[in-house]
């Protein structure tokens, strides 16, 4: 036993001196080691990783969790590695933020029971001791759907035109990309059925030229409020919306920032709340190990921004609306369908006509009104 | 009157897109006729991304990013060619390994200089403005298509002809043609073959840098890891396809950015899986310049193909 404290010790003391700028963060209420295994792109990212570090920081302070953020060079391709030396290392609780992991985790799992670990972005990997963690995309979608569906026809409103089209911008097509997109087709239909959705993909998540470009030709074609679920891509979106005077839409992290009033709001996928609420659940012995975690509207999981640079412009009437929407959601009263979790048959149903005809065929497949 | 406004969004769209291509392009044509291969193309251009907003961000304008950005790009150039020329280092090696140094380079120091990553966006850096040419640009439509824009569009136009008139019209490009057709002729009457390799890998490292600016810094005000996402070798293989000439590598790089602007405006229109038209620009460049060689064969009496 002590020996494995010496172990840890040890390792600790490396990952500080190997991650620059963080140290590990501790207080004596609960002896709980956490690892977090950052995913691509790094600490520092502004976005994705650093929204999950404050999570973990923000349970070391309250918990008194021993916690360690886990940097490679290589996450994806060190998988099994990184999570290997954690769980023997003798971390209680293994988070990994790399959604490649899905393969090595459960074997790494399967190999050392008495760990815990989790993986975000994952839903379909089972072992006893392994974690889960999902977002509600389209529950956080459709609340920024209908917020632009209210604002592209609004006559008061210097930044859009009456006709009653939205633009939509995805980085590649995959299903993880959809149910955002969807998500937000769902909300739209539902505030005006004549709303048209122009969707587009940019073919990458790193190509803001094209992003701008993609933009401009939707503008040219009616659409003054433009979703961008296309990472770096997505600078080019909300700088095309910032010059041409129109709205877009951000993403993941709060974004308005970027172009103060040319972000109408932003989808918040909040992994700091997932992390902290995952690393609370472990320090209070529930048993988690197993199952799904999902994080939606309730807890803040996801939601839309703020609204700081365009809350006073936006008629409060829309922004009500909105909040009884996400009120509604919470309570079982209005159901955004997750279009990952539809068969193909159904799936295609939207995809192949992304429209609000497609939306109601979609309800229909699905059961409901 | 609608498809009069289609048409000339679609033309304006094309003139943007194809702007970064024409400027590289006529940088891997410049390397092209002095018989070497502008791999590094990538990375000179990317480098004039990172240096046009990073520069343009100290100076405060725009426009001072846009001229160390062309310094940069060149010295990279001459750079490229000491490498290639004095040191005799193998030419693809070195393209491939600049590439991918500035690369690291540019994102290891968004890291260590402003501590963000992936991107950096200066909030007080302006793009550069659209310079509307007098009389020109309020003819109805033509104006709107051709004469709105940024001013590196304007440039890249410019670069065209003068790359030509360089090539076919002075001495240096008589000199520079000499080289690339055969080096140990030329040298025995008398060219200095290194000399004009670093001229043409130098002038290419300036295109480059500018072509990277007018990406970073023409209408966005940004820079991204990895932004130019392949442009440089689109331009490399426009030369390839027009086989060196001016006008034809030109030709390829606006066919390219008219399909692209092309796909955008198709992907919201109709509904074919969207990787079809994404497709679209390089098979239409392919089989134009296919169609071009095999006229031009037939005319010379070669045949077909």
């Amino acid at each position: 036993m002590n020996q494995r404290k010496g172990l840890v010790l040890i390792l600790l003391v490396l990952v500080a001196m190997f991650s620059w700028s963080v140290g590990s963060i501790t207080l004596a209420q609960s002896d709980m080691n956490v690892a977090l295994i950052i995913a691509q792109g790094g600490l520092g990212d502004r976005s994705y990783n650093d929204l999950a570090f404050a999570g973990l920081t923000l349970a070391a302070q309250e918990f008194g969790v021993r916690v360690v953020p886990i940097e490679s060079s290589d996450p994806v391709g060190e998988g099994e590695q990184l999570l290997r030396t954690a769980a023997e290392a003798g971390f209680d609780l293994v988070i990994t933020l790399e959604f490649s992991h899905f393969d090595p985790i459960v074997v790494v799992a399967n190999d050392y029971p008495d760990t815990l670990f989790a993986i975000v972005n994952v839903d379909f990997v089972s072992a006893d001791n392994l974690v889960n963690i999902m977002f509600d995309e389209h529950t956080g979608s459709y609340l920024a759907g209908m917020l632009s569906a209210f604002v592209t026809t609004d006559a008061s409103l210097e930044q859009t035109n009456d006709e009653a089209i939205i633009g939509a911008i995805g980085g590649v097509k995959s299903s993880g990309i959809d149910v955002f997109l969807y998500g937000y087709l769902q909300g739209a239909c539902d505030v005006n059925p004549d709303t048209q959705l122009l969707l587009a993909y940019s073919n990458g998540f790193g190509d803001p030229a094209t992003g701008r470009e993609l933009t401009i030709s939707m503008n040219e074609q009616g659409a003054d409020v433009v979703f961008q679920v296309a990472g770096g891509t997505g600078e080019g979106i909300i700088d095309a919306a910032a010059d041409g005077g129109f709205f877009a839409v951000g993403v993941d992290s709060d974004q308005d920032y970027l172009a103060p009033g040319s972000v109408l709001t932003s989808m918040l996928k909040r992994v700091d709340v997932a992390v902290y609420d995952t690393i609370a659940r472990a320090v209070a012995g529930e048993a988690i190990g197993g199952t799904v975690l999902q994080y939606g509207l309730d807890i803040d999981g996801v939601g839309i921004s703020e609204m700081a640079f365009t809350r006073h412009i936006i008629p409060r009437e829309y922004i009500d609306q909105v909040h009884a929407a996400r009120e509604a959601i919470i309570a079982g009263e209005l159901h955004v369908i997750d279009t990952r979790t539809v068969d193909a048959d159904t799936f295609a149903l939207i995809d192949e006509n992304p429209t609000c005809e497609g939306v109601a065929a979609l309800r229909e497949a699905v059961g409901m009104e | 009157m609608e498809a009069l406004e289609l048409l000339t969004n679609l033309l304006a769209s094309t003139l943007r897109l194809a702007t970064p291509l024409l400027l590289t392009a006529m940088a891997c044509l410049l390397s092209y006729q002095v018989g070497l291969i502008n791999i590094a193309v990538e990375g000179l251009m990317l480098s004039g991304c990172f240096i046009a907003v990073v520069a343009g961000a100290q100076i405060g304008y725009a426009w001072g990013g846009v001229l160390l950005a062309c310094i940069v790009g060149a010295a990279m150039g001459a750079l490229f060619a000491l490498f290639v020329t004095t040191l005799r280092a193998d030419l693809i090696v070195t393209g491939l390994a600049m590439n991918f140094f500035v690369l690291g380079t540019t994102a290891y120091l968004l890291q260590i200089l402003f501590g963000v990553y992936g991107s950096y966006t200066p909030g007080d850096l302006k793009s550069l403005p659209i310079w509307r040419i007098p009389v020109l640009s309020e003819i109805p439509f033509l104006g709107k298509a051709f004469f709105q824009h940024p001013p590196l569009i304007y440039v890249s136009w410019l670069a065209i002809p003068l790359t030509a008139i360089l090539l076919y019209r002075t001495r240096a490009g008589l000199h520079i043609r000499a080289v690339g057709v055969n080096e140990e002729a030329a040298r025995t009457a008398g060219i200095s073959v290194t000399r004009i390799r670093y001229l043409a890998l130098t002038l290419g490292g300036l295109l480059c840098g500018l072509g990277g600016a007018h990406l970073a810094v023409g209408e966005l005000a940004l820079f991204r890891e990895n932004m130019t996402g392949g442009r440089g070798f689109i331009g490399l293989a426009a030369v390839y396809f027009a086989a060196g000439r001016p006008f034809l590598a030109a030709l390829a790089c606006l066919l390219f950015g008219f399909f692209e602007a092309l796909q955008f405006r198709l992907q919201t229109t109709v509904s074919i899986p969207y990787q079809f038209f994404q497709m679209l620009p390089y098979l239409m460049v392919v089989i134009m310049m296919v169609l071009i060689s095999v006229r031009e064969n037939l005319r010379r009496g070669r045949g077909g193909i």
